[in-house]
């Protein structure tokens, strides 16, 4: 059916017009429930929407930091409440950070000025593979959190997180069944500190993830990063302390590399803190944990994640 | 500004349709004409102000030449018109050559003489290629008497009309300035708007959705990966032979869209080139423009077909080399100009002895050598295009582990088919449709000639322009760097 021109374009910019506004309104409606998409990452794009509703930045004392073994393997609030030192804790980990990413997440330090340390929770298999963030921009982060944006900032920044619209709409049809489950390593639920506790026990638990250990892979540059950051919290005044996270016993006991990658590792680590005057817990040795407290070879379950805090509480103390 | 930028397409484009229209409205023509140049202006300023002097000196210059040069043959004692041609066109030459080629010719300078030259790192002016060899045509035709006495407010709407400035087409002002002259056209016509529309989302989906998903794996395999086994070589060149159509054909229906928006037609530059069964017919069909421009300003003068075959030959091949360099200034441009050219010169020779080949067989071959002569068109360094031809020859060849039941070739590996694409299967969907829409579809002069504004156009129009939420991947068109 041919339709008279001017009649056709009056549908057309109906169509598109009605398109944009409805575009514009699930955008709002996109930024109030779920995360904005600021970095390329979404656990920490999810981070930082929570520190900015939830968290008192001028009371954190302690941040925590790491991939997912600072995520799941340490729980702020038992942190919190098992330590005297402690008081305010936030976990700033993120899925699958690198060293050189969790070195880019810490220049948001100046965003909380009452910090007096930093722990970083981590085992071998963090220090594989270096890459940066993308798209990442601490200032401006820092001032986001802050809520000292413009409004001209904030409209820009809300604009460029949304245009592309439908990465928004994935993002949110994903967001329940993949982010939301605590059965799945992927699960997104902070607590008030922002640790994601993992509820992972029998038929959940990925067999390939439980019986397969880490390769030996590690990278130059991965320590590298950890002696900048290190060295930059000495600057700064805060202390810096490294948690050695527990990693199955069976399987190191079973695949002959992993106790010397392990030990390799543990050494670097500890130099690497001495020379900057960080602390080193290893929680493998001291708590020698059972199979039950762990998700799969290197990430604890809640009840694993819950010594494994209490232990360094107790540390913190010392 | 870029047409796929959302400062384009919300702000500068309505704007600008708006007050054309209105000052037209108001009978206020040359004011309209005015506000065109200084909004086509503005637009090529968004990049660099600084390239804004030199467009318009390159502007008035060849303005000025030209004008004496189609008032009669020059009377002046002092020179002859050809001799004012000759620096009007070493003039614009001299430009294009400073700016685009100066430092091409200082490393080699200094790599044959062994010399240190230092280079001068000069920014290559936006459309400087374009406007140089729009301009060009006007002095030739000048010289001719070909063109009429026009006013410097028309010859600038001609020069700088923002659609086609940029990267094309490139226009002929026997073909433009007739259509600013015409009253009807300083009406807004809505049909014209809904076929501009039409076409400008069309060009807009194709640079947006399809070119620049190519470009991904484009540069993964030319630009990241070391060596290429035989399959990721083959999507490499397939991924850019198809990128660069959807991106340059993109840009041109964005162009033809927007310009027909205001009334204004400009000339057809695609025609299917991939649906082509030779060498000529590509060159009929790709970057038409440019093709009618080699043909009438540097082929037919050199002599075209008219002095014999020997010169007929060399006239094609020294057309198509410097329709390379014109493309860039490397040598991976000369060399691919250098294929266009003996491929030309082989089909004519073909041509001349008769010679017949069945079509499946003729596209085949056409396009083969097309995508193999892009490579060296892509490539940042002959390592590069070495790289992805080797693998696409040698290159060693995965299979995927089902299969090692069914197979059993000696030199064949099985495993993960690539290492560099693995994670995109879907490539392959991508390239297969890219070769239906190619070879299968009508192309947008098609859709454009049996347009009518029904609900099917009015859907397509919309679907097309939900490219505009994935704006957020902003490139630049490859014509760009030319």
């Amino acid at each position: 059916m041919t339709l008279d021109s001017k009649n056709y374009l009056k549908i057309l910019f109906s169509i598109l017009i009605t398109l944009m506004i409805m575009a514009v309104i699930y955008s709002y409606y996109f930024i109030k429930h779920y995360p904005i998409p600021i970095t390329n990452r979404i656990s920490l794009d999810a981070k930082i929407t929570f520190i900015k509703e939830n968290i008192d930045i001028d009371s954190v004392d302690t941040i925590i930091v790491g991939s997912s073994i600072g995520l799941n393997n340490v729980q702020g609030e038992t942190l919190q409440k098992s330590s005297t030192q402690a008081k305010s804790v936030l976990n700033l980990s993120v899925y699958e950070a690198t060293p050189p990413q969790i070195e880019q997440i810490l220049q948001l330090t100046p965003t909380f000025p009452n910090l007096k340390r930093i722990i970083y929770s981590a085992q071998y298999s963090d220090f594989a593979y270096e890459g940066k963030l993308k798209e990442y921009n601490a200032t401006f982060i820092g001032s986001y959190i802050k809520g000292s944006l413009s409004t001209k900032e904030k409209f820009a920044f809300y604009f460029k997180s949304c245009q592309n619209i439908f990465f928004c709409i994935k993002r949110a049809w994903n967001w329940r069944d993949k982010y939301q489950q605590n059965n799945q390593f992927t699960y997104l639920g902070f607590d008030a500190t922002g640790s994601v506790p993992l509820h992972i026990y029998g038929d959940d638990i990925i067999a390939s993830r439980w019986q397969k250990p880490h390769s030996n892979r590690q990278n130059n540059r991965t320590f590298d990063a950890l002696d900048r950051m290190s060295l930059r919290a000495k600057n700064l005044n805060i202390d810096f302390i490294f948690a050695l996270q527990p990693y199955r016993q069976p399987l190191i006991d079973k695949f002959s590399h992993v106790a010397p990658t392990m030990q390799k590792f543990t050494q670097r680590v500890k130099n690497i803190m001495s020379k900057n005057s960080g602390k080193f817990i290893d929680l493998h040795s001291k708590l020698h944990l059972k199979d039950a407290y762990f998700a799969d070879r290197s990430h604890l379950n809640d009840k694993g994640s819950l010594l494994s805090s209490q232990a360094l509480g107790e540390f913190l103390d010392k | 500004m870029l047409f796929n930028s959302y400062e384009f397409i919300f702000l500068f484009l309505p704007i600008t349709f708006f007050i054309y229209f209105y000052l037209n409205h108001k009978r206020l023509t040359e004011a309209s004409k005015g506000f065109l140049v200084f909004a086509s202006l503005f637009f090529y300023s968004w990049w660099n102000i600084a390239y804004l002097p030199l467009i318009l000196v390159s502007m008035l210059f060849n303005y000025v030449v030209g004008t004496h040069l189609s008032k009669k043959r020059s009377t002046s004692k002092h020179y002859s018109s050809k001799s004012l041609l000759a620096i009007g066109i070493l003039f614009n030459l001299g430009l294009l050559g400073y700016f685009k080629y100066s430092d091409f010719f200082i490393t080699n300078f200094n790599m044959l003489f062994e010399s240190g030259v230092p280079l001068l790192h000069l920014a290559l002016p936006l459309a400087i290629s374009f406007y140089t060899f729009q301009q060009i045509a006007y002095l030739v035709d000048s010289y001719k008497q070909e063109t009429k006495e026009y006013d410097f407010l028309n010859y600038a709407v001609f020069v700088t009309f923002f659609p086609q400035l940029i990267a094309g087409p490139i226009v002929h002002h026997a073909q433009m300035m007739p259509q600013f002259a015409k009253a009807k056209n300083k009406v807004k016509n809505y049909r014209n708007i809904a076929l501009g529309l039409f076409i400008f989302s069309m060009g807009l989906f194709k640079k947006v959705a399809i070119a620049d998903s190519f470009a991904i794996w484009a540069t993964q395999g030319f630009d990241v990966a070391q060596n290429l086994n035989m399959i990721e070589a083959w999507i490499t060149s397939l991924s850019y032979t198809f990128q660069l159509y959807f991106d340059f054909s993109g840009y041109t229906d964005m162009a033809i869209g927007i310009a027909l928006l205001f009334n204004i037609s400009l000339p057809k530059n695609f025609y299917s080139p991939y649906k082509a069964t030779s060498i000529q017919d590509f060159w009929r069909r790709w970057h038409i423009t440019l093709s009618i421009f080699l043909r009438e300003y540097l082929y037919i003068p050199l002599g075209g077909n008219r002095k014999g075959e020997f010169r007929t030959y060399f006239n094609l091949f020294s057309t198509f080399l410097l329709g390379g360099i014109w493309h860039g200034a490397g040598w991976t441009f000369v060399f691919w100009g250098a294929l266009h050219g003996m491929a030309l010169v082989i089909h004519r020779a073909w041509q001349k002895i008769d010679f017949k080949m069945n079509m499946i067989l003729a596209w085949f071959i056409t396009f083969n050598f097309i995508n193999i002569a892009w490579i060296f068109f892509r490539a940042k360094e002959w390592e590069d295009a070495i790289k992805v031809l080797y693998g696409m020859f040698f290159g060693a060849i995965t299979l995927p582990t089902p299969l090692k039941e069914y197979i059993s070739i000696e030199g064949v590996a099985f495993g993960k088919w690539s290492e560099l694409f693995y994670s995109d299967p879907q490539i392959f969907i991508w390239l297969l449709a890219g070769f239906v829409v190619v070879l299968f579809f009508k192309n947008s002069m098609q859709l454009k000639e049996s347009f009518r504004p029904n609900i099917i156009n009015l859907i397509l129009t919309v679907l097309f322009f939900l490219s505009i939420f994935i704006l957020y991947r902003k490139s630049e068109f490859i014509y760009f760097n030319f």
